[in-house]
């Protein structure tokens, strides 16, 4: 199909996966949703439409509340009860599918089983032999740094361990489109900013494309090429702004803080309750 | 173990480290001696006491026989054979009906479980049996089924699969819709799920109903043994009480409780190597 995948690929030869076939754009058009909560209908999500091309890395930014997760949870396929259409490529999205890899806010790792058979629950109707299972966790486990852990249960891994089996388990059945719900927002700075290398190092390895769900708004420039800014109650598109900075990025140069006073003004007249926008210019 | 390969920047941890969390410190040698003895004090204390109350007759030896007299009655019904016949009389009747109580508690329970509709025909009939102490439809049940084995089948069948069914029932129920999600994004079958998340999910419940449920099989079995029978431990009782041999009476009582205590613990190790992946998981 479209193009700008392969431009990038070249660069970095990845180890663990191999050249998926290929690559479509997410289309969402007019999605709208509504809970029913005590028979008050609570509108969420309101006109919402944007396009992923294949292989961008857009991220999702807005305030605590305003509808990302259930946004998100639409794309998955978790919920169909919406207005408005989803699309992958021509597949309209109804119900979940292995092209499109999942990882929740809470690592949901499920506690019974070792971190292998975490990642390994996600083959189970693969169609593979049992070496090549095999294989194929150990290498996206390498993919996250985390070989030597195999044989371990949840409990025994720290916060960001855990976060980065999730994102293996996400991974190993090489979805053409990975959904990130605020994986990083329970974890320490540090480990945070290791983990958005990683997803980087990722992203660029197997030519995904990608979909990051954050309320941090330096994140969401530091990683992606597209921010779409939700407005609160109902959460509707506020504006998508594009980040032209080449990578690696700078997170303390002028052309980032620029765009990072942008981004907080967008959000700021989104919130009319918020600080004014002389506040943000000092903080940065 | 193989050593880390950090292809990060990720701090490096060894497996090693992980897995030491878990060794146990403790104080010196004598206090741990000490430590694995406190389990034994007590039984040695009555012990001593029921000797001492025996030597100085304080209590007739018709009622409280010495337990040099109970270990030689137990070594001479040993040597006839008729104290391992009336054990695994016992044994095959309690394994016989905990088998099929806790196959039909698990089965109904999870299918009770996974569906509202299957809960809803079932419930009211079970309640409501539920109710019948096990030991009030034995007159019942011996109408029917006679003064066999099947009559005392039935009863320890219905008495474990209560506890079995409404654990199993309560576990399935009580999965993290969360965990179900992670099935849905991994395009699990309906029987994948079940088998990788709904039953280790509800393991926890289940096997408390299982303990539960072998204990009172194993009393059970006593007293049905008691009330009408031929054979079997209750039954080494009730006749030990009519030809008044009381020391046999107290091998057959020492031998229940010893083999409820190992079936007991056996329980207990087998829940905590299947539950070895809970935190701190505790009994
Ligand atoms: N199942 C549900 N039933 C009723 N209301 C819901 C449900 N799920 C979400 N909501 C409501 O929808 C709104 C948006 O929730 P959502 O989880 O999408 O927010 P979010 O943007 O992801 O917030 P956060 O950044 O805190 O995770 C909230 O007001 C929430 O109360
Ligand atoms: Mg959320």
């Amino acid at each position: 199909m479209s193009v700008p995948a392969a431009t990038a690929s070249t660069s970095t030869a990845s180890p663990a996966v191999s050249h998926r076939q290929r690559t479509r754009a997410l289309n969402v058009r007019q999605v709208s949703k509504s809970f029913h909560v005590n028979d008050e209908p609570l509108h969420v999500l309101d006109d919402i439409s944007f396009t992923v091309n294949p292989g961008e890395f857009v991220s999702i930014l807005g305030a605590s509340g305003c509808g990302k997760s259930t946004l998100l949870r639409l794309i998955v396929g978790l919920d169909d009860d919406y207005e408005g259409e989803i699309a992958l490529g021509d597949d309209v999205v109804r119900g979940t599918s292995l092209d499109r890899g999942v990882v929740f806010q809470d690592h949901r790792l499920l506690p019974w089983l070792t971190v292998e058979e975490n990642v390994g629950l996600g083959l189970k109707n693969a169609k593979l032999t049992k070496d090549e299972r095999a294989k194929r966790v150990r290498e996206h486990l390498a993919l996250v740094g985390l070989n030597g852990f195999e044989k371990v249960f949840p409990y025994q891994l720290s916060g960001g361990m855990a976060q980065r089996v999730a994102i293996a388990r996400g991974l190993v059945n090489r979805p053409e489109l990975l959904l990130l719900d605020e994986p990083l927002g329970a974890l320490d700075a540090i480990t945070r900013i290791h983990l958005q290398e990683e997803l980087l190092r990722i992203w660029r390895t197997e030519h995904l494309t990608t979909i990051l769900v954050t309320h941090d708004v330096e994140e969401a420039i530091y990683l992606s090429d597209r921010i779409v800014i939700l407005n609160t109650r109902p959460g509707r598109i506020k504006r998508i702004v594009t980040v032209p900075l080449s990578r690696p990025r700078d997170r303390l140069s002028h052309a980032f803080a620029d765009i990072k006073r942008e981004v907080l003004e967008e959000m700021a007249i989104a919130n009319p309750g918020a600080p004014a926008r002389v506040a943000y210019a000092e903080d940065i | 173990m193989s050593s880390v390969q950090t292809t990060t920047l990720a701090p490096p941890i060894s497996a090693q480290a992980v897995s030491s969390r878990r060794q146990r410190t403790g104080p010196g040698a004598v206090s741990r001696w000490f430590g694995r003895a406190i389990p034994w004090i007590l039984p040695a204390a009555i012990l001593a006491a029921w000797q001492v109350a025996v030597s100085y007759k304080w209590i007739p030896p018709i009622l409280l026989p010495a337990p040099s007299r109970v270990l030689n009655s137990a070594l001479d019904m040993f040597a006839e054979g008729l104290l391992l016949t009336d054990f695994f009389t016992s044994l095959k009747i309690v394994l016989h009906g905990f088998a099929w109580g806790a196959v039909l508690g698990l089965g109904l329970g999870a299918y009770a479980g996974l569906s509202r509709t299957v809960e809803r025909v079932l419930g009211p009939t079970l309640d409501s049996i539920r109710q019948v102490p096990p030991l009030a439809l034995i007159p019942f049940v011996i109408l029917w089924a006679g003064v066999g084995d099947l009559a005392k089948l039935i009863v320890i069948s219905k008495a474990v699969f209560f506890p079995i069914f409404l654990n199993t029932l309560q576990g399935i129920r009580s999965i993290q819709r969360e965990h179900i999600e992670v099935g849905r994004v991994l395009r699990l079958s309906r029987w994948q799920l079940v088998r990788h998340i709904y039953l280790p999910g509800a393991l926890p419940s289940i096997l408390v109903g299982i303990r539960y449920g072998a204990g009172l099989s194993w009393a059970l079995v006593v007293a049905a043994e008691l009330i009408s029978g031929h054979a079997g431990l209750g039954y080494l009782i009730q006749r030990s009480q009519d030809l008044l041999f009381t020391d046999q009476m107290f091998v057959a009582i020492i031998i229940i409780a010893s083999f409820g205590l190992l079936l007991d613990r056996s329980l207990k190790a087998l829940e905590r190597h299947l539950l070895r992946w809970k935190p701190g998981f505790i009994n």
